[in-house]
């Protein structure tokens, strides 16, 4: 069989996928690119042509700053915290002991629950007059009187990073039980005999059967928290005074909220350009790792 | 005192008994292979005297000290696994420091004790790979390595020339042997394989269901092993075993008239009557021209030759025996012939008990 007709039949079985992706995908891009140089508004007719006025108003403003620092934060913490959580989560989860197969289903259940779920649970744990966290706290003697975690400009973002690092260690903790099963036995025998302690045993030993999967969760969760929308929106709407809100929730207060489609548009593919740039470079560096760990 | 010694040591898993009652005491400098098939028990023997598993009654001791409840790294010994074990992202010259690194060796100290196991093992210029550029022999010549630096008061070897191909594996057993030779360390080695039980071992403790069927020699093992099992576990092909009945003074070889003398030496132990396992090695039979001897009548069925010698299989009346014979043996198939061989080469066996007259 020919190379060209192997060419042309691998092109005919993806076609109605390609026409799928462009039909979903390509065309919202391409009218997305197109109103992003507009001033057109979300209702009414197609606006204006600006140029490049939404890049650079958005990129000047100190609204667009202040939520990229944000976003940042919420994403480098929540994603930290939730790979050393769910690192020792799933090393308590790979030893022996009665339960275990319990725990290790009872341990995914945030992470399988909708994020609205989650959120509203989470909005119940931190109510101001009947939330659990208040009342832990208060009978714990740590604080005097109930306060508003979600509703204090110092407190609502950590408060969210809680919530989002629940919901999603689950998914670094299932993937760093599945790399633990790869674990050869003998080389974990090997060097107890060789005297390593559990940090060392960690450090040389464990780490590099779990790099490559944990730089795939790595990867997965900085790019989702980056365009994390759902649990704020569900939790705090961005607020108190801006404070949680995100670029995810900007797009959507320029495009929705205050209705500017254009500038909302431009915001848009500047987060996208962004996420794309991390997906890229975390690309590369799985590859590195899958790489150096042959 | 002992260099290392097992006392009464068992072992459960569940409500099955994996380890019955093990008894040996070993001499510093002895080489004790504990030879067995597969479930046996003797991975989970070496795995207590590491401290991978726990005795469930017994004691174990290393140097007069009892080690139980002595985590590995303070029992002073050193194992060698069938997986080479390598930590695949250290170069070959940590991988051998790395029990000495751990235990904070000066790094000095530890170059100098890592170049000198490599010199021994002929690996100094793998030093700098890591285990993913090794072939299998140079990868265990590294596990083997990383055991030496220690110098540990007792080696221990899981099976470590299971995963390597027949070459390479009869390099590294004579490696091995020229190792302990040098060293006159103390090892205790695990294998399936007669053949490195019987080439590296001082003493060989052929293990069955949990048990010591036999602790000996090498040649003890081979020329006079202790039960049936035994007799066809060591050597290859296994020792020839014959159903018999002791009448009148002669082994009347069942379905077949031959008969063979009883041997004066246990003309006391076995009564007239008495049923008896005759086992003959393959190595002792050879062809007779007549019947002065001990000897069989036979009707060859197969002939095989495998270079050094001639294997011929042949029937006894409605039983089967092996001849390893010279190359130049006369015989072929479908031919009467006669094999000989000297009355001490015959073992008597209890076929109720499997055990030895």
């Amino acid at each position: 069989m020919s190379g060209t007709w192997m060419t042309t039949r691998a092109w005919l079985l993806m076609l109605p996928l390609l026409v799928v992706m462009v039909a979903v995908i390509g065309w919202p891009l391409v009218d997305t690119v197109n109103l992003s140089f507009t001033d057109a508004k979300l209702v009414g007719t197609g606006g204006n042509y600006v140029g490049f006025d939404n890049y650079t108003n958005m990129l000047s403003s100190s609204n667009f700053s202040r939520t990229l620092i944000t976003t940042t934060l919420f994403a480098v913490i929540s994603v930290a915290a939730e790979m050393v959580i769910g690192v020792l989560a799933a090393l308590l989860l790979n030893q022996q002991f009665h339960g275990r197969a319990v725990l290790r289903a009872l341990m995914i259940l945030p992470w399988a629950l909708p994020t609205v779920v989650n959120a509203t649970l989470w909005r119940l744990i931190y109510n101001p007059e009947y939330g659990a966290l208040n009342a832990a706290l208060t009978q714990l003697h740590l604080i005097d009187a109930y306060r508003s975690w979600l509703g204090e400009p110092g407190t609502a973002l950590a408060a969210l990073i809680v919530a989002d690092c629940w919901k999603n260690f689950p998914l670094v903790a299932l993937i760093a039980l599945a790399a633990l099963q790869a674990v050869p036995r003998d080389i974990t025998a090997a060097s107890l005999v060789d005297g390593a302690g559990a940090f060392n045993r960690f450090r040389f030993v464990i780490l590099p059967y779990l790099a490559g999967p944990l730089m795939v969760a790595l990867v997965l969760r900085t790019i989702e928290a980056f365009k994390v929308f759902d649990i704020i929106w569900v939790m705090t709407r961005g607020g108190p005074a801006n404070s949680t809100r995100t670029l995810s929730i900007l797009v959507y207060q320029e495009a929705f909220s205050f209705q500017r489609a254009g500038s909302g548009a431009s915001l848009a593919l500047i987060v996208t350009l962004l996420v794309t740039v991390l997906a890229v470079a975390y690309a590369a560096l799985v590859r590195k790792t899958a790489g150096s760990a042959a | 005192m002992s260099a290392l010694e097992i006392r009464n040591v068992r072992k459960n898993y569940g409500s099955v008994e994996t380890l019955k009652g093990i008894d040996i005491a070993l001499q510093s400098g002895e080489f004790l292979v504990l030879l067995g098939s597969s479930g046996c028990g003797k991975s989970t023997l070496l795995n207590i005297i590491a401290g991978l598993a726990e005795a469930t009654s017994g004691d174990v001791l290393i140097g007069g000290r009892s080690i139980l409840g002595v985590h590995p790294k303070n029992r002073d010994i050193a194992m060698v696994f069938q997986s080479y074990a390598l930590y695949p992202n250290l170069t070959v010259r940590r991988n051998i420091g790395f029990g000495l690194e751990m235990r904070g060796v000066a790094a000095d100290d530890r170059e100098k004790a890592v170049n000198e196991a490599a010199r021994l093992l002929q690996i100094e210029a793998l030093l700098d790979r890591k285990p993913s550029q090794l072939s299998g022999g140079q990868r265990q010549r590294v596990a083997i390595g990383r055991a030496l630096v220690r110098k540990p008061q007792v080696f221990l070897f899981d099976e470590p020339l299971s995963n390597l191909d027949a070459k390479l594996r009869l390099e590294m057993r004579t490696e091995l042997k020229r190792l302990h030779q040098m060293l006159q360390t103390t090892v205790v080695y695990v294998t399936h394989d007669q053949i490195e039980a019987m080439t590296l071992a001082t003493r060989i403790a052929v293990m069955r269901d949990g048990i010591i069927e036999q602790l000996g020699t090498p040649e003890e093992i081979y020329n006079e092993p202790a039960t049936l099992y035994v007799a066809g576990f060591v050597g290859a092909p296994s020792m020839n075993m014959l159903q018999s009945t002791v009448e009148g003074g002669t082994l009347a070889i069942d379905g077949s008239p031959a008969r063979l003398p009883l041997p004066a030496r246990f003309s006391k132990a076995i009564g007239n009557g008495a049923r008896v396992v005759v086992g003959i090695r393959p190595e002792a039979l050879r062809v007779a021209a007549g019947a002065a001897e001990p000897s069989l009548p036979v009707e060859i069925e197969v002939v095989e030759l495998t270079g050094p010698e001639l294997v011929a299989t042949a029937r006894v009346g409605t039983q089967r025996l092996t001849a390893c014979l010279p190359p130049a043996a006369r015989v072929s198939k479908g031919q009467a012939s006669i094999f000989a061989f000297g009355e001490d080469a015959m073992r008597l066996f209890d076929p109720d008990t499997g055990k030895a007259f």
